[in-house]
C-alpha cells in the first residue's frame, strides 16, 4: 500500500528526517509509528501526504511514485490524514463540514462514518462549540469520509486522556480491520500503541531505529534505551 | 459498525445550503420580498425629488460595489482595495470604446464589458493564490497602477487624462436612450432591479455549494486541501464574480452620468466601497446596497456643512462601534433579542 525508501526531509539547515525507509501493507493492521520528540514522526506524516516535499527519497503508494503529487490528489486517490492540533472547521456545524466533504469525495455512506465515530448526538453543533474529545472525532471522521485506502492519523489522542485516548485507538482498531484498509498512526500514548498497533515503527533523531510487533519492539534494547527506557 | 448504506444522516439533517424553515414561512417571505420590491421600485419616482433620487441612484450604485467587496470579505475572507479599477475601467473602456473604436451603444457595451472580465480572470489567476494580506495589497497596487495609467499623457488620447472622456449615444442601450438613463426616475428603476439582481446573484451564490466551499476554504484551508478540494478555482471564480458586479455598476455609472472621471478609478471610491460594506454589514446583500445608500446622503449632508471629511471619520467609527456587525447585522440582532426576550416572558 505505502513503501517509502530513502526518505529525507529537511527544515533549513535542520534534517527532521534522514534515509528512513518503511512499508505499511493494506492487511487491516494498524502500524503505529513512535519515538522521542523531535523523532521526526509528523515529519514522516508530512512528506507521505505531500505537506512537506522531501529533499531526496521516494514515496509511492499503491505501487505508484507519488512523491511530487499534490494534497488535494493524494486525497482524491484515497490517502486521507488527520492532524495533531485538531484541524475542522470551527464555523460549520458538523454536519456541513462532513456533509461538504462527502459530497465532494462521492461518499454516500456518511452515516456510517457518523455512527463510527459517534457523533450522531452533535450534528447540528458548530465545531467550535463542541468538546476537543469530539473535535477530534470530526477531525479524524473527516479523513474517514470516501472510504479512503491510507489513513494517516497524527497524534489522535494528543488531549485526551488516557482512557479516551485507548477508547478511540479501539475504535481504528475495529475500523481498519473490518475495512481491511491501511493506517499508520503517530502517537506519544506508549500503552494506546502497543494494545491496538499490530505493527509498530519506532523512530529515533530523525532515523529509522526498528520495526515490528509490539512484542519485538517492547524487547528490542536499542529501543528501550532510546526511547522506552523502563516506561514499557 | 452499522452495514447500512443509506443517508440517514442526510434525511436527519437539511443538505447543505437548503432554504430553512416551515413550508408556509417561505410563501410568505416571497411574498414580502416582492412587496418591497415593487414598492421600493415605483414609490421613489412618485414622492421623491431628482436630487434625493440621484443620491439614491449614486448610493445604489456604490452599493453594488460594496456588495461586491463585502461578497469576497464574507465568503472568502479576502479584502479588495482596487474595486474602482474595475468600476470605473469599465465606465472607461466603453467610452473609449465609443469614441475611439465608433462601435454602436450595446457592442460597445458588451466589448468594455468582456475586456474588464478578462482582466479581473488575468489579475485574478495570479493574486488570489496568496495570502489575504497580500491579496489586499496586489489588489491595491493592481488599482493604483490602472489608476496611474489612465493619467498617463502617453494614452492621453484615448482616456482624457486628467479631463476624463465625455460619453455622448445614439440609439438604444437595453432599449433605453441616453436620455432615459440620465433621468433620474427612470435610472433609479434601473439602479433598483440592477441591485436586486446582483444581491440576489450573490446571495444565491453564497447559499449555493460554491458559497460553502469558499466559507469552509476562508476557515481552513489546509483541511479542504486534505479534504480533496482545490482551493484556488473556487476563489477564482469567485473573485471573477464580484468583479462583474462591479463591472456592471460601473457600466451603470458611466450611462447615467454621461461622463467618465479618473477619479472613479481611484482609492477613494475602493475605500467608500469598503467603507460603505462595513456600515451596512457584510454578512448579506441587503447590508452592502443599505450601506451605499446611507453612505451617499451622509456625505452630501456632511458636504452641506462643509466638514465631509471628518464628520465621515467620526460617522464611520460610530458606526463601526455600536454595529459592529453593519446596520443590517445589528437591526437582525436586536431583532432576535426582542424575540428571544418575548419568549422568556412567555414560558
Amino acid at each position: 500500500m505505502l513503501k517509502i525508501e530513502n526518505l529525507s526531509v529537511s527544515y533549513g539547515s535542520v534534517r527532521a528526517l534522514s534515509d528512513v525507509d518503511l512499508e505499511v501493507l493494506g492487511d487491516g493492521i494498524l502500524h503505529g509509528v513512535i519515538g522521542p520528540n523531535g523523532a521526526g514522526k509528523s515529519t514522516l506524516l508530512d512528506a507521505v501526504c505531500g505537506r512537506r516535499r522531501p529533499v531526496a527519497g521516494t514515496v509511492h503508494y499503491r505501487n505508484e511514485d507519488i512523491t511530487r503529487r499534490s494534497v488535494a490528489w493524494r486525497r482524491r486517490q484515497g490517502m486521507a490524514r488527520s492532524f495533531q492540533r485538531t484541524s475542522v472547521f470551527q464555523d460549520l456545524t458538523v454536519h456541513e463540514q462532513l456533509y461538504l466533504v462527502a459530497q465532494h469525495l462521492g461518499d454516500n455512506r456518511l452515516d456510517d462514518v457518523i455512527e463510527v465515530m459517534d457523533l450522531a448526538g452533535y450534528l447540528h453543533q458548530k465545531a467550535g462549540r463542541i468538546a476537543y474529545g469530539v473535535q477530534r472525532r470530526v477531525d479524524v471522521a473527516l479523513a474517514l469520509i470516501g472510504r479512503p485506502h491510507l489513513l494517516l492519523l497524527d497524534e489522535p489522542g494528543a488531549g485526551l486522556s488516557a482512557a479516551e485516548t485507548l477508547h478511540l485507538f479501539e475504535h481504528l482498531r475495529d475500523l481498519v480491520r473490518e475495512r481491511k484498509i491501511a493506517a499508520v498512526v503517530v502517537e506519544h500514548d506508549v500503552d494506546a500503541v502497543f494494545a491496538c498497533c499490530g505493527k509498530v515503527t519506532v523512530l529515533d533523531l530523525g532515523r529509522h531505529l526498528a520495526t515490528g510487533t509490539p512484542q519485538e519492539i517492547r524487547a528490542d534494547h536499542r529501543v528501550v534505551a532510546a526511547y522506552l527506557g523502563t516506561a514499557a | 459498525m452499522s452495514n447500512r448504506t443509506t443517508t440517514a444522516a442526510s434525511e436527519r439533517v437539511a443538505p447543505l445550503g437548503a432554504i430553512g424553515g416551515s413550508s408556509l414561512r417561505v410563501p410568505l417571505t416571497l411574498v414580502a420580498v416582492a412587496i418591497v420590491f415593487v414598492v421600493g421600485a415605483v414609490a421613489p419616482t412618485r414622492f421623491a425629488g431628482d436630487f434625493a433620487l440621484r443620491l439614491g441612484n449614486e448610493g445604489l450604485l456604490l452599493g453594488m460595489l460594496a456588495l461586491s467587496v463585502a461578497f469576497l470579505m464574507n465568503q472568502a475572507g479576502l479584502v479588495a482595495l482596487g474595486a474602482a479599477s474595475i468600476y470605473g475601467g469599465s465606465g472607461l473602456l466603453f467610452a473609449i470604446a465609443m469614441n475611439d473604436w465608433n462601435l454602436t451603444p450595446m457592442v460597445a457595451l458588451c466589448v468594455a464589458f468582456l475586456i474588464i472580465v478578462v482582466y479581473a480572470t488575468v489579475l485574478g489567476a495570479l493574486i488570489v493564490r496568496t495570502n489575504p494580506l497580500a491579496f489586499m495589497m496586489l489588489t491595491l497596487a493592481a488599482g493604483e497602477m490602472i489608476s496611474h495609467a489612465v493619467m498617463l499623457e502617453a494614452l492621453r488620447d484615448y482616456t482624457g487624462g486628467a479631463d476624463g472622456l465625455v460619453v455622448s449615444f445614439k440609439g438604444t442601450v437595453f432599449g433605453m436612450e441616453a436620455a432615459d438613463f440620465a433621468s433620474p426616475a427612470r435610472f433609479w428603476v434601473v439602479m433598483w432591479v440592477a441591485a436586486w439582481l446582483s444581491g440576489l446573484a450573490l446571495w444565491a451564490v453564497g447559499r449555493s455549494r460554491l458559497g460553502a466551499i469558499l466559507r469552509a476554504v476562508r476557515e481552513n484551508e489546509e483541511r479542504m486541501r486534505f479534504s480533496g478540494f482545490d482551493t484556488y478555482l473556487p476563489r477564482l471564480i469567485a473573485y471573477v464574480l464580484v468583479n462583474i458586479v462591479a463591472a456592471v455598476a460601473g457600466l451603470l455609472h458611466v450611462l447615467n452620468a454621461g461622463f467618465v472621471s479618473p477619479e472613479s478609478l481611484g482609492i477613494s471610491v475602493s475605500t467608500n466601497s469598503l467603507v460603505a460594506a462595513l456600515m451596512g454589514g457584510i454578512a448579506g446583500s441587503v447590508g452592502p446596497l443599505l450601506g451605499g445608500v446611507i453612505f451617499s446622503f451622509a456625505q452630501d449632508e456632511f458636504g452641506a456643512r462643509g466638514l465631509t471629511q471628518l464628520l465621515t471619520g467620526i460617522a464611520i467609527v460610530v458606526f463601526i462601534v455600536v454595529f459592529p456587525r453593519g446596520v443590517v447585522g445589528g437591526l437582525s440582532s436586536m431583532a432576535w433579542l426582542r424575540k428571544l426576550g418575548g419568549r422568556r416572558e412567555a414560558s
